[in-house]
């Protein structure tokens, strides 16, 4: 039997963080000074690829992104997440989408995470809302040292009608009778696909269609 | 390669594990059954958490005489009773007995006045002549300590407790030496002693060797001659410090003893506890403190090789281990020689440790309250280089900066630099000032001393050779261990995550009890906390899903 479930676009409805940020934060931790300047660099160079909306684009963006980590541990990457989350997330998680989750879970839906962000950062908060699952990126790994390389399947700023019907086929889950939650025009696809989709404190470009389709617009 | 030399003791274990082979399976409850230990070195790191084991564990032993050392003030009674009394050693004994933990101690445990400097420890043999093992601990493991106190405690403390193991009815001597008497070598090295063979594959008589340095040691008048005289010697042989020389010595002479039954234990680096008797525990200055410490001063470059393997075993491992081996030699099917390492089965090298000491540091200095400096620190880390860069920010040129810092600001004359004017105004809070910043710099002078001397002593062990420790044998005794014992007894060090261990354990452990002591301070006395329920639970499943001898290579 199907079931329901509430999917949840992490950035711009739970955390307000780009995830372009927290990649710059961890180059900017590296071991060595000179080194961080170089990551920094390296992942400056993803913003224009990150701003586009462009699916295929928004893969490579999400690629470029973590390739400025490349060659720092393991031990390092797992610190530098525990922190992150303590320090920058942990208290910054939208109040309103916290609000919307437990109704949510209320409703007895299955609470699904969708994130382009690297599953060590995502992890904490997905242990923090009992997210059934929590899909995101997860670094390459290679003698204890990140190889620069994101793990397939990537999940990049814009998620694709396609692998949403492919992930509800999977895992046994009626999307016309799911919600589904997004921030941004990239979401678009992601809430088109499900039965009640909603726009959480959305951009323009979200806002309007949101308007356009009567999608309800949550604020706050 | 030459034949290594045969001893009749050789001959001697050889007729011993002949008769009591076919018992495969190792229960340590069942060997101590009724079984008196004699222990030495109780007061020490390791030999308090294998007493306390002991005791927990294994309480069907039915007595452990520990010989303790009196001290002025104090006599041997008074010392052991303090440390029943407040080492958070005991604390799994205090839980577990409650009110009747002094009873239970009392019961156990008698305490014989001795002193290892003297022959037989000073001891009555009758108070020992029943005894079936004796477990000596006792030794002195600062790097360069005076060369007369290290060899009379570590050399000729063993041959005094060979003479006192003489006496017993068991004649089973464990003794606790050192990975590290490996000496200047590099690569694998095993669970074996050529005797009379030093680490630079010279032959030589330990019995000679001792009688000459006794007579070199005599004739010097300071701690430094000694040093630099023992030095000589132990070089020429291949041992890097006075701590491994004299260790090293013990070892060769005692396997020429004939008339007991010796088992060498050669721990690695024995560090924080990882979950016995909680998890953190700690005592005294030990190997790692002062790198650690090292990390939170302004020092930034560690020579050493990234890949070159750092050997440590928490000390909840190595006295399981002990455990087992004696509980092994209790079965007389002991050998000669068991290392408890980690390099072989769970390697951890240099860069991560170096690595993981600067994840430790920046999380201990996460503190607001931190002052302005360690939070710049807390981003700056620690690299490795090799011992031959000199880094712009290297020990030799800060220290060079400092000298000339404080030279300039002394030859600095203020008023006859400043105009009147200035000076009239500011002259005063100025010369404050410059005094201020001269002592600081001189301070700082001193702290690269400390680091540089540090170094000297820790760089054969951290840049100059990389040593890959055997392990089999106790791996051996763990596999004949049953399940159930595993999980209490086993030599549970392939289970280690690094990370866990050193970021949450280990260096937090060290913050509680080593690093005071390295700042001057005082090791806070506010009740230990006993909290760590949970996470040693957590811990002991989590070594129950993977057996460290699945492991091994």
């Amino acid at each position: 039997m199907s079931r329901i479930a509430a999917f949840y676009r992490v950035e711009g409805t739970l955390i307000s963080r780009p995830t372009l940020a927290t990649a710059a934060w961890f180059a900017a931790n590296a071991q060595g000074v000179s080194e961080r300047v170089t990551r920094i660099g390296q992942v400056a160079l993803a913003v224009p690829l990150t701003m586009t909306k462009s699916l295929g684009i928004a893969s490579l963006g999400a690629r470029m992104t973590w390739m400025g980590l490349r060659g720092i541990s393991e031990d390092r990457l797992r610190e530098l997440a525990r922190e992150y989350w303590e320090d920058w997330l942990r208290d910054e998680v939208c109040k309103r989408g916290l609000e919307l989750v437990k109704g949510s879970q209320k409703r007895g839906h299955r609470i699904i995470l969708i994130s382009d962000n690297i599953d060590l950062v995502v992890q904490p908060l997905a242990e923090m809302l009992r997210a059934e699952r929590c899909v995101c990126n997860r670094l390459e790994i290679r003698n204890e040292e990140a190889t620069g390389r994101l793990c397939d399947p990537i999940v990049s700023g814009s998620v694709a009608g396609q692998w949403i019907r492919r992930f509800a086929e999977e895992h046994e889950i009626a999307l016309e009778q799911s919600c589904g939650y997004g921030a941004s025009v990239s979401d678009s696809l992601l809430l088109s696909a499900l039965g009640h989709p909603c726009a959480v404190n959305p951009d323009w470009q979200l806002r309007r269609l949101a308007s356009d389709h009567a999608w309800p617009v949550v604020d706050g | 390669m030459a034949e290594a030399v045969r001893t009749p003791r050789d001959d001697q274990k050889a007729s011993l594990r002949k008769a009591t082979w076919g018992r495969p399976e190792l229960d340590p409850i069942r060997s101590f059954e009724g079984k008196h230990i004699v222990l030495t070195g109780v007061t020490g790191f390791l030999g308090k958490v294998w007493l306390t084991m002991l005791l927990d564990f294994l309480p069907s032993v039915q007595r452990v005489s520990v010989v303790c050392r009196k001290k002025t003030g104090s006599s041997a009674s008074e010392r052991f009773a303090e440390l029943v009394d407040t080492s958070p050693a005991l604390t799994p004994l205090r839980r577990r007995h409650g009110a009747r933990f002094r009873d239970f101690i009392d019961d156990k445990v008698r305490v014989i006045e001795g002193d290892g400097t003297k022959p037989l420890f000073g001891v009555s043999p009758s108070l020992v002549e029943s005894a079936d093992l004796v477990a000596n601990f006792a030794g002195l493991t600062d790097f360069e300590p005076d060369p007369a106190i290290a060899l009379t405690t570590n050399t000729l403390g063993a041959l005094h407790a060979a003479e006192l193991c003489a006496q017993t009815s068991g004649k089973r001597l464990m003794h606790v030496s050192t990975c590290y008497v490996a000496g200047r070598v590099s690569g694998e090295v095993a669970e074996h002693l050529d005797y009379g063979r030093s680490p630079l594959e010279r032959d030589f008589d330990p019995q000679s060797e001792l009688d000459a340095v006794r007579d070199t040691l005599d004739r010097c008048r300071t701690k430094r001659e000694r040093i630099a005289q023992l030095m000589v010697r132990a070089e020429r042989l291949g041992w890097p410090n006075v701590y491994t020389y004299t260790k090293g010595l013990a070892e060769h002479l005692l396997h020429s003893r004939v008339d007991i039954c010796t088992t060498t234990i050669r721990p690695s680096i024995v560090e924080s506890a990882r979950t016995y008797p909680f998890a953190g525990w700690n005592e005294g200055i030990n190997t790692s403190g002062p790198l650690v410490w090292l990390f939170s001063t302004s020092f930034r470059h560690f020579p050493s090789r990234p890949r070159h393997h750092f050997d440590v075993v928490p000390v909840d491992s190595v006295a399981r281990g002990a455990l087992l081996i004696a509980a092994e030699m209790l079965e007389n099917r002991a050998e000669d020689v068991y290392q408890l390492a980690s390099s072989d089965i769970n390697p951890f090298t240099f860069r991560r440790a170096i690595e993981l000491t600067n994840l430790g540091v920046r999380r201990m200095h996460a503190n607001p309250e931190q002052g302005f400096g360690q939070k710049v620190l807390r981003h700056l880390d620690v690299m490795p280089v090799s011992a031959k860069a000199t880094p712009l920010l290297g020990v030799q040129r800060m220290q060079q900066a400092a000298r000339q810092g404080v030279h300039w600001l002394r030859q600095l004359n203020l008023r006859e630099e400043l105009p009147t004017s200035v000076w009239n105004r500011f002259g005063e809070r100025a010369e404050k000032h410059r005094k201020k910043q001269a002592q600081r710099l001189r301070n700082f002078d001193r702290t690269m001393n400390r680091v540089q001397e540090m170094l000297r002593l820790y760089r054969p062990f951290i840049h100059d050779h990389d040593y890959v420790f055997s392990t089999a044998r106790i791996h051996g005794l763990n596999k004949r261990l049953s399940h159930e014992q595993q999980k209490r007894l086993g030599y549970d060090v392939g289970t280690i995550d690094w990370h866990d261990y050193w970021l949450n354990i280990h260096v937090p452990g060290l913050e509680r009890w080593c690093l005071p002591l390295l700042r001057g301070e005082k090791i806070p006395a506010e009740p230990i906390d006993l909290d760590d329920e949970e996470r040693i639970h957590q811990i002991v499943s989590e070594n129950s899903v993977a057996p460290a001898e699945d492991r091994v290579r």
